[in-house]
């Protein structure tokens, strides 16, 4: 038995998808650069962002992985 | 009439008009894992939410941090985040007035001085607030204009966002209003209060990651914060656009047309209190705290994120005053022309920074948005239902299985009345604006009789009634009268120079005016309660628990003076 899901596990999780998702496809541009790219789009903020969102998101993840129950 | 597999398709699909922006199939998962996790959010949490107390009030098992957020993102809605970002684009800074005076003091207020009486009488509701202070007919009046005007004005909210998706990203209105509705019919029925709050929480966290790049990014482009000033002032020829004090010594002053002794008296005191401290869509969220000390901490908390709100929906709107190529129109002068509309700059915003990936996340967040303000009109709207209407006056003495189960169909029927306003407006769009005048009627006189209520053991029964009564048929009868004669603004306003939102704040301030004086008046004119009678619901009246933090950091009020400095050192900022 394990304890109740909290909601700061369901923002970790959907922080490491969203954070694994924005920065693969920023380094997927790296190497196919976009036809209409946004503006700043020299910047590379899907990386930054998505990592930082990655970063944030496992760290929940672990902290608030559902213990089990004694 | 019955839809073949091929109409039924047609009816949703899209694009069906020229649009601004093109979702990859990157944004279309982000989109998609969204709804995903929203959805099993709901399922997870049906088995604990068997009871009343669970499903209407989440079981009062919130954190302070869980309510906090709840409590500030159930008013984030999709109006709140485009129809503002829009304003500042019309107004300028001005708008943060909103987000600070016409918030900041009043939620404050609440979890200092007015969550201790909520919280000891152990009511459901604020219409089961005035029940236990005034009796049936403040209830009455209450619970009936509440649950009316709530899903309306979640139909609206709904139609809101379906048009910015359609114009922007070319999404198809039916899609839009019944995907997203029936998502949070889904999770709101299955597992009550609990899940939209959990929904609430996630959708709050969802809005800063999607939204706070753009103002990032956009003062990156604008070179910083003074540039951006001076690139307005030449853009827009007005140095009011970046003050938001100094322009208000007179209504000419200012592009919003309005007095610093309505933003303060009519904003500050009157709308901002009516709304943070009676509106029941957000007090709910509070009473869901899982003690005292957590129900006065929770709009402490949800008062500091609400302080930094502006930063992503007021500055974009500035930002887009500098950076934008063309100009925005309002929304008649937009469907006429083709040109895009005020309400489309935070979308328009979000394409300009956003490539794959990171569009995505934006739209989920505007979505979100949407989701958590119906969210918390269709949980409260259930809750009031079934306690203040159902439960008081036409079942009383249902089982409380039945009762919940009224709470999960009420969910759905709900949802159904906030579809059918929203194609009602989608036909008639000027009844927008009645239902949004309609929902301002209610608010003021509302904390009149409550703050009374709570703060004056001489009121009694009838003043509270007739002094609700007398508030709200004042605000029907100038907003009448200035409908009718748009002179008469001069009078309500107290200015022949006085613009539209000028009459909401004056509005509000004479009727709750109006609402005092008649409970006071009625009161000492009828025979008041026994002072044991009100234990519990009046203050000096009632003992409020002590509550014993450990250190001086632990407790609410020292919280609610960093957030009130904070408050005055930001005004005094950008004066």
């Amino acid at each position: 038995m394990r304890e109740a899901l909290s909601i700061w596990f369901f923002a970790g999780l959907l922080f490491s998808i969203y954070g694994f998702i924005i920065t693969g496809t920023g380094l997927w541009e790296l190497g196919h650069p976009l036809l209409h790219p946004p503006v700043l789009n020299s910047l590379h903020a899907p990386i930054w962002w998505g990592g930082l969102m990655l970063v944030a998101g496992l760290a929940y993840l672990i902290r608030f992985w559902p213990r089990k129950l004694r | 009439m019955q839809l073949l597999p091929g109409q039924l398709v047609a009816l949703f699909a899209g694009p069906v008009t020229k649009h601004l922006a093109h979702l990859d199939a990157v944004d279309v998962a982000v989109i998609a894992i969204y709804f995903g996790i929203v959805i099993f959010i709901g399922f997870y949490l049906k088995g604990s939410s068997n009871t009343s107390e669970e499903f209407f009030m989440a079981g009062r098992e919130m954190t302070a941090w869980i309510a906090g957020l709840s409590f500030v993102s159930a008013n984030l809605g999709s109006l709140e985040l485009m129809g503002w970002a829009g304003s500042a684009y019309q107004y300028g800074i001005l708008a943060t007035h909103w987000y600070w005076i016409g918030a900041i003091p009043a939620m404050l207020f609440l979890g200092i001085i007015m969550m201790p009486f909520y919280y000891i009488s152990k009511t459901h509701s604020v219409p089961g607030y005035l029940h236990l202070r005034y009796g049936d007919g403040a209830r009455a009046l209450s619970a009936v204009s509440f649950a009316f005007m709530t899903v309306l004005m979640s139909g609206i909210n709904m139609y809101s966002m379906a048009l910015v998706m359609k114009v922007v990203l070319g999404w198809n209105l039916n899609f839009s209003i019944w995907v997203s509705s029936i998502t949070v019919a889904l999770y709101v029925a299955l597992g009550g209060l609990r899940s939209a709050i959990f929904n609430e929480v996630l959708q709050f966290l969802l809005i800063w990651l999607g939204a706070l790049l753009v103002p990032i990014l956009g003062l990156i482009e604008a070179g910083g914060w003074t540039k951006l000033k001076a690139q307005i002032l030449t853009n827009v020829g007005n140095t009011q656009y970046v003050h938001m004090w100094s322009g208000l010594g007179h209504f000419k002053d200012n592009p919003m047309g309005v007095h610093w002794t309505g933003i303060v008296f009519g904003l500050g005191l009157v709308i901002s209190f009516g709304y943070w401290t009676t509106d029941f869509l957000v007090v709910q969220r509070v009473l869901s705290a899982h003690n005292l000390r957590s129900a006065r901490m929770a709009p402490i908390i949800g008062a500091g994120f609400k302080m930094a709100v502006p930063f992503i929906v007021i500055l974009p709107g500035l930002l887009a005053l500098s950076v934008l190529p063309f100009h925005l129109v309002g929304e008649t002068q937009a469907v006429a022309t083709g040109q895009h509309s005020y309400n489309e700059v935070l979308p328009l915003m979000l394409v300009r920074y956003c490539g794959p990936g990171l569009l995505g996340l934006g739209v989920t967040a505007l979505i979100a948005g949407f989701m958590s303000g119906m969210a918390g009109n269709v949980s409260a709207f259930s809750t009031v239902w079934t306690y203040d209407i159902y439960g008081a006056f036409l079942n009383k003495k249902a089982s409380d299985s039945h009762y919940v189960s009224m709470g999960r169909w009420c969910t759905f029927i709900g949802v159904l009345i906030s579809v059918g306003t929203a194609y009602l407006v989608q036909h008639a769009a000027s009844i927008m604006d009645y239902v949004q005048s309609l929902f301002s009627f209610f608010i003021a006189p509302l904390f009149g009789t409550v703050i009374l209520g709570m703060l004056w053991k001489r009121a009694t029964k009838a003043g509270g009634f007739w002094g609700l009564l007398a508030g709200t048929t004042t605000a029907i009868g100038l907003w009448a009268w200035v409908h009718n004669d748009p002179r008469a603004l001069r009078y309500v306003a107290l200015s022949p120079d006085a613009k539209a939102m000028a009459e909401d704040l004056y509005r509000a301030l004479w009727s709750w005016l109006v609402c005092v004086i008649v409970t006071v008046i009625v009161s000492y004119m009828t025979a008041p309660r026994p002072v044991a009678e009100l234990e519990g619901l009046v203050y000096g009246a009632s003992p409020i628990p002590e509550e014993h933090d450990e250190h001086w950091y632990q407790k609410p009020i020292v919280w609610a003076g960093v957030i009130a400095t904070l408050f005055i050192i930001l005004n005094i900022i950008f004066w």
